[in-house]
């Protein structure tokens, strides 16, 4: 009865003329953000900022809210069209959307990108709505061992993305964690792997290494193969150019994945996106009937990742409005504006002023309405890019990565890292290394090793910390469980061929 | 003879109409801005410098301090040290301004890598100073910092402080305290202010030294405690929290300063304006709304304050790092 009450009271404060107006600005600006490589969310809002000093605090979350989510629908669109992920969540989304661009079916990807953004976005703010206080006093539950074997977790992913070589798949996340460790080490302040270059000692860049490692490289072992002109087919007619009914039908569990792993991710305040997505496709793959299609353009692997790194959101507003906890950069800047507005972001935010709070849960609905709408009569549009001849294509990619990547620090140095992760790329590509463990060894590794020490400097060196408490158990058991499963199918495969053999 | 005493006479009007005609705006005299300013900072868009510079780039436009608006650089990397780089390289540029915290004087002081420390820039002034207190979970059994430096002694190294880089002003707090008391708990690195409260919140760790702007909504929301004040006087927002001294626990206090810096070589003249600019913000009722929305004191000195400021900090941070245990390269 009272979320009734305090739902028609958000609804109230959503639907003013000023307030949707100002909910359109952000979820548009948030759908170019999105599309933007490099240019991130956090640095969008604080450029807006002072724009939003005039505003009352609920418009100006209303609108700062707008283009945090917003630019999660924007973010698989260059992943599906240019193999361009505009941020590390987006990585995953490359591996199946682009495959599904070369064959001709763009439009479907980008499609089911926008509707499985819609539906588990709005799952994600039914949970913000209903379970927001008891779930944040449950991630507080989260210390640094829980962290560690969430990130343990994350990083048995890497069996799913290893591609046609487990060894391949492997190795190329040993080079993600050894790039994870360069920069300072920040429990005793000493420099590891800088070469002497003052901007290593904050570690490389993800952004930097991720565009470097999938767009550069793409361009580079594209460049070679200039007798195929006509890489991307467009099929012509609306109806080819969204997903179907049957393509609905095969995301079903897609989108009920990415909708419960995002939001839980997103709760925890010291997890990201990026682990959400790489989950949500894991999990797709290991419960699949054809995990081999993965990663050849399986809709499922577009439509898992892209709903998990929508409801994050969700999630991640929870700890933020009910404990004024951030649990990311965007959060973090939208705490920052809160508390420029005057409002004091913390365990009584909720209580104190309900409008806020409540009227941004209502204008959320709104948002993601408006945005399914932005962005579906948009996929026709985007899909035609394809069809711009390559030698047209390619130097456009090319400016937007180094436009992108220069965005992110203004610095000359990270274009030069940019080029080598193309080079890094290319090469990988050449001998058939896979890119994604890259990746998520390099954004999943600095927080496994930070959370792993966090843990034993708390228990004085005992690595029984992670075996004692309940939570950090169960996580490292479903682990272990997911690491069986491609020795199960392996074992199952050898003995149907000595079966096969013997008869 | 006579005519150039009347145009001196006549200059002197025309010098004294100017003063009156423009009442304050007499600093403003020589030199001036001719375009946007650029505002360097060391952290990235959101973090805590960057947030300052942005707000009191709101404050200049909205008070119509500054004729050219103020951009944000985030020139973000090395703790620092890329910022304090980047500025030098704009010598005798006098469209460039940066914000300075301590970390730029420790890291130079620790770090082999950096190319400069911070007396190779031209201070400005100083605005602000955050105190730091020190606070607990609500339902811990320590009333004040005496019980939990009692119950480290009973249990070395079993309590926990989540905390910034070690060389951070809560590492170099914690490690003042423990050798003035000889009690030891452990010291834990998590990087974001937001897992620090979520560690101290879910009971994973016990004692955070830190700001009030960081803990006070839950002060107020009775889920933390303060326990001490780490400053030399009571704070006016919590007058019954005694000080660490008036606890019996003897250490140098260190304080969270922040201001503003120029390019090496900047004349006078444009010195003389930016200290005009920040005095003439420091009065206005919008800037003590600010300090006291964020839990700031007002921390005003001018330029030639605060260059002997940075010395006697470099000296205090050095001995205090020494004292720590950090190594001191410079």
């Amino acid at each position: 009865m009272e979320t009734l009450q305090n739902i028609l009271l958000g609804f109230a404060v959503a639907l003013t003329p000023v307030n949707l107006f100002w909910c359109f600005v952000g979820v548009f600006l948030g759908t170019i953000v999105g599309i933007l490589p490099g240019l991130g969310t956090p640095a969008t809002i604080a450029i807006l900022l002072p724009l939003s000093f005039q505003m009352n605090p609920a418009t100006g979350l209303i609108m700062m809210a707008g283009i945090y989510y917003g630019s999660k629908y924007g973010g698989s669109t260059t992943s599906i069209l240019m193999n361009l992920p505009g941020e590390t969540a987006s990585v995953v989304t490359c591996l199946d959307g682009y495959q599904m661009a070369r064959q001709g079916r763009a439009g479907p990807a980008l499609g089911i990108a926008a509707i499985s953004s819609f539906v588990a976005g709005t799952v994600g703010i039914l949970g913000l709505m209903l379970v927001a206080p008891p779930l944040a006093r449950f991630a507080l539950r989260f210390g640094p061992p829980e962290y560690f074997s969430l990130m343990a977790l994350g990083l048995t992913m890497v069996i799913f993305l290893a591609g046609k070589s487990m060894i391949k798949g492997l190795l190329a996340a040993l080079i993600g964690l050894w790039l994870a460790s360069i920069g300072t080490d920040t429990f005793t302040a000493e420099p590891r792997f800088i070469f002497g270059r003052l901007e290593l000692l904050d570690g490389v860049d993800f952004i930097v290494a991720t565009i470097g490692i999938f767009a550069i490289g793409e361009v580079l072992v594209n460049l070679e193969e200039k007798t195929k002109i006509d890489l991307f087919k467009v099929p012509k007619g609306l109806r080819n150019l969204l997903p179907t009914l049957q393509d609905l039908k095969d995301c079903r569990f897609a989108f009920l994945n990415g909708s419960v792993v995002g939001f839980l991710i997103g709760v925890m305040p010291g997890a990201g996106a990026t682990i959400a997505s790489f989950l949500s496709y894991g999990l797709e793959k290991a419960v699949s009937k054809n995990p081999d299609k993965f990663g050849t353009g399986a809709i499922e692997g577009v439509a898992a990742p892209e709903g998990a790194n929508n409801s994050e959101t969700g999630g991640a507003l929870v700890p933020l409005l009910t404990l004024g906890i951030p649990g990311s950069n965007s959060t973090a800047m939208l705490l920052a504006a809160l508390t420029l507005w005057g409002m004091k972001p913390g365990p009584l935010l909720i209580q104190e002023h309900p409008e806020i709070f409540w009227g941004l849960v209502a204008s959320m609905y709104v948002g993601n309405i408006m945005l399914l709408i932005l962005n579906l009569p948009m996929v026709p549009l985007f899909a035609k890019i394809l069809r711009v001849p390559n030698y047209f294509l390619y130097p456009v990619i090319l400016g937007i990565s180094v436009v992108g990547v220069y965005a992110v620090n203004s610095s000359m140095f990270d274009i030069w890292m940019l080029a080598l992760f193309g080079i890094l790329g290319y090469v990988m590509r050449k001998l058939d290394f896979p890119a994604a463990p890259l990746v998520l060894a390099l954004v999943l590794g600095i927080r496994a090793e930070e959370t792993f020490r966090q843990s034993l400097i708390m228990s004085q060196g005992d690595l029984s910390v992670f075996l004692t408490r309940p939570l950090s158990v169960i996580m490292l058991l479903t682990a272990a469980v997911l690491l069986a499963i491609p020795i199960f199918r392996w074992t199952q495969a050898w003995r149907k061929q000595t079966a096969s053999e013997e008869n | 003879m006579r005519s150039g005493k009347h145009v001196g006479m006549l200059l002197g009007l025309l010098a004294w109409s100017g003063i009156f005609l423009h009442g304050q705006d007499v600093w403003a005299q020589g030199f001036k801005p001719s375009g946007p300013i650029e505002v360097v900072v060391h952290s990235k868009a959101g973090g805590g410098s960057d947030l300052f510079a942005r707000a009191i780039a709101d404050m200049t436009r909205e008070e119509n301090i500054i004729p050219h608006r103020m951009q944000v650089t985030n020139k973000s990397g090395g703790s620092g040290a890329v910022a304090m780089t980047y500025l030098v390289g704009k010598k005798g540029d006098t469209h460039t301004i940066g914000f300075f915290t301590p970390v730029l004087i420790v890291t130079p002081l620790t770090l082999k890598e950096a190319q400069v420390t911070i007396q190779d820039l031209t201070p400005i002034a100083r605005l602000a100073l955050e105190p730091t207190v020190a606070v607990v979970k609500a339902d811990a059994p320590y009333k004040t910092m005496r019980d939990f430096v009692e119950a480290a002694k009973k249990n070395p190294g079993k309590l926990k402080q989540p905390g910034g880089a070690i060389s951070s002003l809560d590492n170099l707090f914690r490690m003042l305290i423990q050798k003035a008391t000889g009690a030891q708990w452990a010291y834990i690195n998590l990087e974001s202010g937001g897992e620090r409260v979520a560690n101290l919140l879910g009971g994973h760790m016990d004692l955070m030294l830190d700001n009030p702007d960081k803990s006070h909504e839950y002060v107020r929301a009775g889920s933390m405690r303060v326990i001490a004040a780490l400053t030399e006087n009571r704070l006016s927002l919590y007058p019954d929290v005694p000080t660490i001294k008036e606890q019996g626990i003897d250490i140098p206090i260190l304080t969270q300063s922040r201001g503003v810096m120029a390019p090496p070589g900047t004349s006078k003249e444009v010195v003389a304006y930016w200290e005009g600019v920040f005095e003439r913000l420091n009065k206005t009722p919008r800037w003590k709304k600010y300090l006291a929305d964020n839990l700031m004191e007002d921390g005003f000195l001018r330029s030639q304050e605060l260059g002997k400021f940075w010395d006697t900090e470099t000296r205090l941070l050095r001995d205090v790092l020494k004292e720590a245990g950090v190594k001191v390269v410079r």
